[in-house]
């Protein structure tokens, strides 16, 4: 649905070129959600601008449903963009209109009857949950409804595909959780493509069928969700995904930490389960053949794609002379297996 | 005071309001347009016409740096071509609206430049023409800055046409200027600088409430 082909932009800045993509190719297909993820500078900006020509890349190809968007005029551009809907970081609301008005914009430019208007907006206003604000304006919204109704507008057109430039990063983890929902929510029911930037990897995790990821205007590695959790290959995918998965040692258990074993302590273990660790219940499985006993401190697990992967804090107990092979078991599970102390 | 001179402060009072609003309008006939050009043929604006903006921009800055006095006198050829005299209200209504047009085109610009450049890029990206960008989108959004401009530049016109009087433009300057200046009535003077100060305060105040009434960020 869409595609880059051999994308590159550079800017003039004083008297230095700066590489902002460098030959950047992919390929969102139809109905999917794709998602890029990179650090900020990272170029992804940049990429997302470049689908719909906000930003005219230096050269190479963009073609959405069939369209050479590169060799279009700028009327041609204008109608087909229609066909492209975007939402913001900052959402992007025209402060002058009510919350009614604002869906209405995009109808109003092609010259929709004031009746079919009504109807439409009504129906967007509904389908994104704000049919009571109707009368509203911006300002009195909360970041969250006001990504709502950039969602609503950027609907009216009835478009093909999606872009989110940074939807939810200007919003709280619940709200972020809640408009994830309705896009993912928009994607099925619409059967819209959803092509989205972002440096949360939540982002990604919750509603990504694919992923690429983005560094200095390059693509370094792009895949399935599940694929890419499963094996990352670059150092900076393996950040971001340790970047979602976040587990600290409870303060009542770093206080009594100790380094060595006095002979009496139970090993505290960090287990940490990728898409290589064996899918099958691994700590029942210890626990039965080496006569152990697990006391989950904290855990985060997740699943993404197919892959059920996170961190687990455990302290261990039971036959001391089987903590070793314990422990070897599962490393031969593929599961990465740390002794952060004794307690 | 003698109900002759009250007549005669009336009757300037009201060519005073009638030279501010009627140049102020003319005068917004061209700034505003120039305004939004000089705007959008900026460098990375939607139509970035580099040699356009630093033209339009060229002329703007010559228009501004004449003073008023002198481009009043200067226009003196162009004004008896258009309205037969050069003395009068109607003769004044020419080089005020023409004094105006370019502080006028640079207040208009300034308050599109105030706007988020997010506005712009979603209504491109939601397929909106350029001209569409302009009136639905950058004038009603900066409406209450634009109402804000309009207040000054009443205000400017109020002083530039007592200006005017002391060349015949008419209007309570002339009247200031004639009774004031040349007869030594200490009365009179006094009486149109009040007036005077009372019509600013009128207009800022009425732009005030109209600014906030179209504000709703």
């Amino acid at each position: 649905m869409i595609e880059l082909k051999n994308v590159t932009k550079t800017f003039h800045q004083k008297d230095r070129i700066v590489s902002a993509l460098d030959d950047v190719s992919l390929k969102v297909p139809p109905g999917k959600i794709f998602g890029v993820i990179g650090t900020s500078g990272a170029g992804k900006s940049t990429l997302i601008r470049c689908v719909n020509l906000l930003e005219r890349p230096t050269s190479g190809e963009i073609i959405v449903d069939g369209k050479a968007l590169m060799q279009l005029s700028n009327a041609e551009l204008a109608t087909e963009r229609r066909q492209i809907g975007m939402i913001f970081q900052h959402f992007n609301l025209l402060s002058s209109r009510t919350v009614f008005d604002n869906v209405a914009f995009p109808l109003e430019l092609v010259g929709t009857p004031k009746a079919a208007i009504k109807t439409r907006v009504l129906e967007l206003l509904q389908l994104v949950g704000l049919a009571e604000k109707a009368n509203d304006y911006p300002a009195s919204l909360s970041g969250g409804q006001k990504q709502r109704v950039a969602i609503a507008r950027t609907l009216a057109n009835n478009p093909k595909v999606l872009l989110c430039d940074e939807a939810t990063s200007a919003l709280d983890p619940a709200t972020t959780r809640s408009i994830l929902n309705l896009l993912k929510d928009i994607n099925r029911r619409l059967n819209i493509t959803v092509l989205l930037i972002t440096h949360q990897m939540e982002v990604v995790k919750s509603i990504c069928d694919e992923v690429a990821v983005i560094s200095h205007g390059k693509l370094i590695e792009q895949g399935s969700v599940g694929e890419i959790f499963a094996d990352p290959k670059h150092e900076l995918t393996k950040e971001f995904i340790a970047s979602s998965l976040h587990l600290e040692i409870p303060d009542v258990y770093q206080e009594k930490l100790q380094k060595a074993d006095n002979g009496s302590l139970n090993p505290l273990l960090k287990l940490e389960m990728t898409g290589k660790s064996v899918n099958e219940p691994v700590i029942s499985e210890v626990s039965r053949l080496f006569d152990t006993n697990f006391k989950i401190v904290s855990a985060q697990m997740d699943q993404a794609g197919d892959v059920n992967f996170g961190v687990m804090l455990i302290e261990l107990s039971g036959k001391r002379e089987n903590y070793d092979a314990a422990i070897q078991y599962f490393i031969s599970k593929h599961i990465k297996t740390e002794i952060i102390g004794y307690v | 005071m003698s109900d002759s001179i009250i007549a005669l402060l009336l009757n300037g009072t009201w060519e005073t309001i009638v030279m501010t609003f009627v140049s102020g309008f003319f005068g917004f006939l061209i700034g505003l347009p120039t305004g939004v050009l000089l705007f959008l043929t900026r460098k990375n604006q939607i139509l970035d016409q580099p040699v356009l903006n630093r033209t339009l921009s060229v002329i703007v800055n010559v228009f501004r740096s004449i003073p008023f006095i002198i481009l009043i006198v200067w226009m003196i050829p162009f004004t008896r071509a258009i309205v037969g005299t050069s003395i009068g209200v109607s003769a004044a209504l020419v080089p005020l609206s023409i004094g105006a047009a370019p502080f006028i085109a640079r207040l208009v610009e300034n308050s599109l430049l105030g706007l988020p450049s997010g506005l712009i890029e979603a209504a491109r990206a939601l397929g909106a023409t350029p001209l569409q960008i302009v009136y639905k989108v950058l004038l009603p959004e900066a409406l209450p800055s634009l109402i804000n401009a309009a207040s000054i530049t009443l205000i400017t016109l109020v002083g530039y046409s007592a200006m005017g009087g002391a060349v015949g433009a008419g209007g309570l300057g002339q009247v200031g200027y004639q009774y004031g200046y040349i007869g030594y009535d200490a009365v009179t003077m006094n009486s149109v600088l009040a007036l005077l100060v009372i019509l600013v305060f009128l207009i800022q105040f009425i732009g005030d409430r109209l600014s906030k009434h179209f504000d709703h960020r």
